[in-house]
């Protein structure tokens, strides 16, 4: 350590030492530690002891180490020495100039009282001067101050002198504001000094200003300044104490004149729509009218806009406008779908409607009109729907009555086949139409029909249930089975023509079997839903009902028509049993009348029935299927019959009706009145049955003699061979036959029968007759 | 409808037309009836339900000189009745009274308490003062309506008054009212007319084709039901005669009769030459308000007024009557001669 500390800057060295003394933690530790290095550093430390370290050195150190020792540490006390003397003298210097200072601060502060008297005595010469200039000059500031006063009051009196004409120059260039800030500006005085000094003046200005009034109040009015020019004027105006309520009142009124020009009135609400379309592709020159339409709704609302903020207080006032175009609108719409419209027109118009509200509600939200429109939207909607279904019902009743049955000519042409496919395809067409529309009602998109999207739906079924509830009660008027309470019809039904019942009957026949299947398709693929809260009752629209309704209905309606035909027979039947004495008939000569009329009845039922109903299941000599086990009986009853038709004339009458007798006793009872079916056959027989059971009463209800008997007896046999032909079910027909021939047989005093020969004989007269009158017609 | 084979049947010798109720026999329900045979001894039938309602017996058979086109059971005196009769050629009408003790008598002969001779024609129907005593009678022909004053005492009938309603209508029938005693309702080929017996002049008329049959309903004021050839039964209301108030389908061929219940309102029943008698409910509600017509007319299309249809017969019904004592009874008369008695019981609770 020794050695290092030799290169080792001395001061910096005993500082080291210093420190490490002060931050050794125990001085006689580090001496046990290293007795050397101890020895060396507390050479600085106060218990340094002299002595010890002396005898240490002695002991440890040869002399030249102790001698090189000795050196060292005299160079070191020198070292010290002279470091003492050093911080003495600086410490002693700045000692003196300290000293030296303060002798001087003493002398310096002598003399510096004088001058501060100087310097009071100045200032108040000064202040005195000041006085003086002060007082010298008032005077004319007095006076300056004066005129610059007069020259104010001069400029204003000169304002308001020039105030006429400054306020022409503002008419000249339109600036209004200017003027009237003159204006006001100038009314205070002009409000004092008015009556007298600037009479003239207030006068003329007066004038002026009634003039901007004026033009302020042309200009609020005009409606082609921009809104914010008369909102402007509006607000001069105001300020210009005009009253402004009662232009607010004329502008409103004015405003409330202008909802007629943008009504949709109905006879031109087509055009609407027209151009509406067309407008896309083809730039027309002039303004197509859906645009104009919109301009002037675009207009309308600006103004209401103007005016709401122009009249802030108006809102009210403005909100009945809107309603009152809005309720208009709908009114309107009304009005027009009262006549027939189609979805796509009406839509068209909605939607005009529609962007009018929306205009209007961007202008007045607080007003409501989306909901007041969405309400009435619903009513009209409703409205339309029915109006459809109505429409659509007038068409099937106007196609079914179109053709009029009753010319002769038109029953040679296949009219009833016409009529039926007219009306069967006025049907589909029309619900076709019906869903078409409505689709479009469904896929329009704007605001409110989203809302009613259910609700449409659950009017549409609700539409088609009642639709084709009216429909079913409108066939039954028609065919004249239900008498309406409305005279007028019941008149016209006895004109009836039977076709056309059988044509409804068809046509019911047709609607249950392919109609409502394919409404019911329909309702289901887009019109499901809608019923889930509007109708408590379950779905609206149920099929299985209406097919059951139209069901009954085909078939009430197909009874009607056969009770009409037979009703018809049955007259010409009463007549011929009516007329003559029968129990002095004369002996028969030919075969009546009547059984050419009821053929000829039976041919037109025959041409009618071809025309409208389908071919039924050919089975002519099959029996009717309901009663299987009657017929086999009958058969052999008509074998019976037969065979007693063609016995000799030697057989009794008695022994005769004997036979017939036993004949029924083994025979069971025909079941002659089968269901009817909707085909050519059926109905045939079920009309050709019903009139000989008829024939089978009237015959019951006379008295005959053996000429009445054989009479009767002729025409049945005539009879037979035709209606075999034209018939079905040819057991029951010759049952029935038989049962006319019995039937007289048993109110016959005297009975027997026509020889088979006599009968034939008569019979082929009858036919060479009619044939020669058919010739005779065909030639002819 | 099942065709109930539950009732009690009773088989006349020839073929017949008209049954009816002995009305002043309360001791027993009894029905009278009598053939229609040209050639045959007609004879007169006098049944009665035994007790117990399982037979009917023969209570009494007469012989009738003619065939007998219309039968009608004296009101007040169980033994008196009145026939419609031809001879082939011509018509008459008699009362007859049946004889006392015919039970131990062996073939009893009617007694013949008055003819109507006065009345020539084509008669149709005789009818009987509808309740209590009293001595008048109506005889219908084609044209003519005869009111008749009977003396049973006396054993004679005088014409009081008549009048004639004029070629062209050719009368079938008719009822006499038995609210209102001075009208009746007589059926003609285009129209029902009503007459008071009064003045014996023709009132009104309801202009409706083809009535065969005719009755006033017993419960109800003003209520006229009508059967028709073909268009079935309609229900009238008298004071608003224009349009019928309600209609029923009737039968599948013509409707030749129809009975309205002494007892119960709007059970009617109606027979028909299609073999069947059908027991209808003409429900009252739609009787009275007519004015609510699309709402009584949907309940009406969904409540069947058919309650039954007793299809067991062989031939056209054409004689048709309720029992007046027990009114759920009643007997029909199909054409072969057969009468068969059936009972609504089961039915009634349905109305």
């Amino acid at each position: 350590m020794a050695t290092e500390a030799a290169p080792m800057d001395e001061k910096a060295k005993r500082m080291r030492d210093l420190l490490s003394s002060f931050y050794a933690p125990d001085p006689s530790i580090s001496t046990s530690n290293s007795s050397i290095n101890a020895s060396f550093d507390n050479i600085n430390s106060t218990s340094f002891d002299a002595d010890q370290y002396m005898d240490l050195m002695i002991k440890k150190s040869n002399l030249e180490v102790l001698l090189q020792r000795h050196v060292q540490m005299a160079a070191e006390i020198k070292n010290l020495d002279t470091d003492l003397q050093m911080l003495v003298y600086e410490n002693y210097n700045k000692f003196i100039s300290a000293t030296d200072t303060i002798k001087r601060m003493k002398s310096n502060i002598f003399g510096m009282e004088g001058n501060m008297d100087q310097l009071l005595q100045k200032i108040m010469s000064v202040q005195s001067r000041s006085d003086g200039v002060n007082t010298s000059l008032f005077e004319k500031r007095e006076h300056i101050e004066k005129l610059h006063r007069t020259r104010n009051l001069l400029r204003k009196v000169q304002f308001i002198y020039d105030l006429p004409a400054r306020l022409q120059k503002c008419i000249k260039s339109e600036a209004y504001g200017d003027a009237v800030r003159f204006y006001t500006g100038a009314m205070p005085i002009l409000k004092v000094y008015g009556d007298t000094s600037f009479q003239d003046c207030r006068r003329a200005s007066e004038e002026t200003i009634e003039i901007i009034i004026k033009n302020l109040q042309t200009k609020l009015f005009s409606d082609s300044e921009s809104i914010q020019a008369r909102a402007e004027a509006a607000v001069l105006l105001k300020q210009l104490d005009v009253p402004v309520d009662s232009l607010k009142a004329k502008l409103l009124e004015k405003l409330e004149q202008s909802l007629d020009g943008l009504q949709i009135k109905p006879e031109e609400a087509s055009k609407l729509v027209e151009h509406d379309d067309s407008s896309n592709d083809t730039e027309s020159n002039d303004q197509h009218p859906a645009k104009i339409h919109e301009d002037a709704v675009r207009g309308f609302s600006e103004a209401m806009r103007a005016y709401r903020e122009i009249f802030p207080d108006s809102e009210e006032r403005l909100f009945k406008l809107a309603r009152a175009l809005t309720a208009m609108h709908f009114e309107n719409m009304e009005l027009y779908i009262r006549k027939r419209v189609s979805a796509a027109d009406f839509l068209g118009i909605f939607r005009i409607i529609w962007e009018d509200v929306v205009l209007m509600d961007e202008v007045l939200p607080e007003a409501a009109l989306s909901d007041l429109s969405a309400e009435a939207a619903q009513v009209t909607l409703k409205q339309f729907v029915a109006r459809t279904f109505s429409h659509l019902q007038q068409d099937i009743s106007d196609t079914l009555l179109k053709f009029d049955i009753n010319q002769k000519e038109a029953v040679e042409g296949e009219v009833l086949k016409v009529i039926l496919e007219a009306s069967q395809k006025a049907v589909l067409q029309g619900t076709t139409n019906i869903f078409q529309d409505f689709r479009q009602l469904l896929d329009e998109n704007a605001g409110i029909f989203i809302k009613m999207r259910d609700l449409i739906s659950g009017w549409i079924q609700k539409g088609f249930q009642d639709f084709f509830r009216s429909l079913e009660a409108q066939f039954l008027v028609l065919s004249g089975k239900t008498s309406s309470s409305n005279d007028i019809e019941g008149k016209s039904s006895d004109k009836i023509h039977a076709g056309l019942i059988l044509v409804l009957a068809q046509l019911s026949v047709f609607i249950e079997q392919k109609v409502i299947p394919r409404v019911t398709e329909e309702i289901a693929a887009s019109f499901s839903g809608g019923n889930s809260q509007a109708f408590d009752n379950g779905p609206a629209f149920i099929p299985g009902e209406l097919c059951r309704v139209f069901h009954a209905a085909s078939e009430k309606l197909l009874q009607h028509y056969i009770d009409t035909r037979t009703q018809k027979v049955s007259v010409l039947l009463r007549k011929r049993f009516k007329t003559p004495n029968w129990v002095k008939h004369k002996e028969p000569r030919e075969v009546h009348m009547y059984v050419d009329m009821f053929l000829h009845e039976l041919e037109e039922v025959g041409k009618e029935v071809k025309q409208v109903l389908p071919q039924g299941t050919f089975r002519k000599h099959k029996r009717t299927d309901s009663n299987g086990s009657n017929t086999t009986t009958s058969s052999r009853s008509n074998t019976l019959h037969s065979d007693k038709m063609t016995r000799s004339n030697s057989q009794r009458a008695r022994s005769q009706l004997f036979e017939t007798h036993l004949a029924k006793l083994f025979k069971q009872k025909v079941e002659i009145f089968t269901k009817v079916e909707f085909t050519q056959e059926s109905v045939v027989t079920t009309t050709v049955k019903l009139c000989l059971k008829s024939l089978q009463e009237y015959v019951r209800l006379q008295t005959f003699n053996r000429s009445g008997f054989q009479q009767i007896q002729l025409d049945i046999q005539f009879l037979k061979a035709p209606l075999k032909e034209t018939v079905e079910d040819e057991a029951a027909i010759d049952f029935l036959l038989d049962e006319v021939i019995v039937a007289a047989s048993e109110r016959c005093l005297d009975v027997i029968p026509l020889e088979p020969p006599i009968l034939d004989k008569l019979i082929q007269a009858k036919l060479a007759k009619s044939k020669e009158h058919n010739n005779n017609t065909v030639s002819s | 409808m099942q065709g109930g084979s539950s009732g009690i049947g009773y088989g006349l010798k020839y073929q017949a037309r008209c049954i009816s109720d002995v009305k002043a026999d309360t001791d027993y329900t009894s029905f009278l009836t009598g053939t229609l045979s040209l050639k045959e001894e007609n004879e007169v039938h006098l049944l009665r339900l035994s007790s117990g309602g399982s037979e009917l017996i023969c209570e009494g058979l007469f012989s009738h000189p003619n065939e007998i086109w219309d039968l009608a059971s004296c009101p007040f005196d169980q033994r008196i009745f009145s026939t419609v009769f031809s001879t082939g050629e011509s018509f008459g009408a008699a009362i007859w009274q049946i004889p006392e003790l015919y039970g131990q008598l062996n073939s009893p002969q009617l007694e013949r308490v008055a003819s109507l001779d006065a009345h020539v024609g084509k008669i149709n129907c005789v009818l009987w003062w509808p309740s209590g005593r009293c001595d008048k009678l109506i005889s219908i022909d084609e044209q003519n309506l005869f009111l008749w004053s009977l003396d049973c005492s006396k054993k004679s009938a005088e014409v009081l008054s008549k009048d004639s309603a004029g070629m062209l209508h050719s009368l079938s029938g008719g009822a006499w009212d038995p609210h209102d005693v001075n009208a009746v309702a007589a059926t003609g080929e285009s129209s029902v007319q009503f007459w008071d017996l009064r003045t014996m002049k023709k009132v009104k008329s309801i202009e409706h084709a083809h009535v065969r049959g005719v009755d006033y309903n017993p419960k109800r004021e003003h209520i006229l039901v009508t059967a028709e050839d073909e268009s079935g039964i309609h229900v009238w209301d008298l004071r608003k005669a224009k349009v019928p108030v309600q209609e029923l389908p009737g039968h599948t061929h013509w409707t030749w009769a129809v009975k309205c219940n002494p007892e119960y309102d709007g059970l009617i029943l109606s027979a028909g030459t299609d073999s069947a008698v059908n027991l209808w409910f003409a429900s009252a509600s739609s009787s009275d308000d007519k004015t609510s017509e699309s709402p009584v007319e949907s309940t009406r299309q969904r409540v069947n007024p058919l309650l039954n249809s007793y299809t067991d017969y062989e031939d056209s019904v054409y004689g048709l009557a309720w029992s007046s004592r027990e009114p759920w009874v009643f007997a029909s008369l199909s054409y072969d001669g057969r009468v068969v008695i059936e009972s609504v019981k089961p039915f009634l609770p349905r109305i």
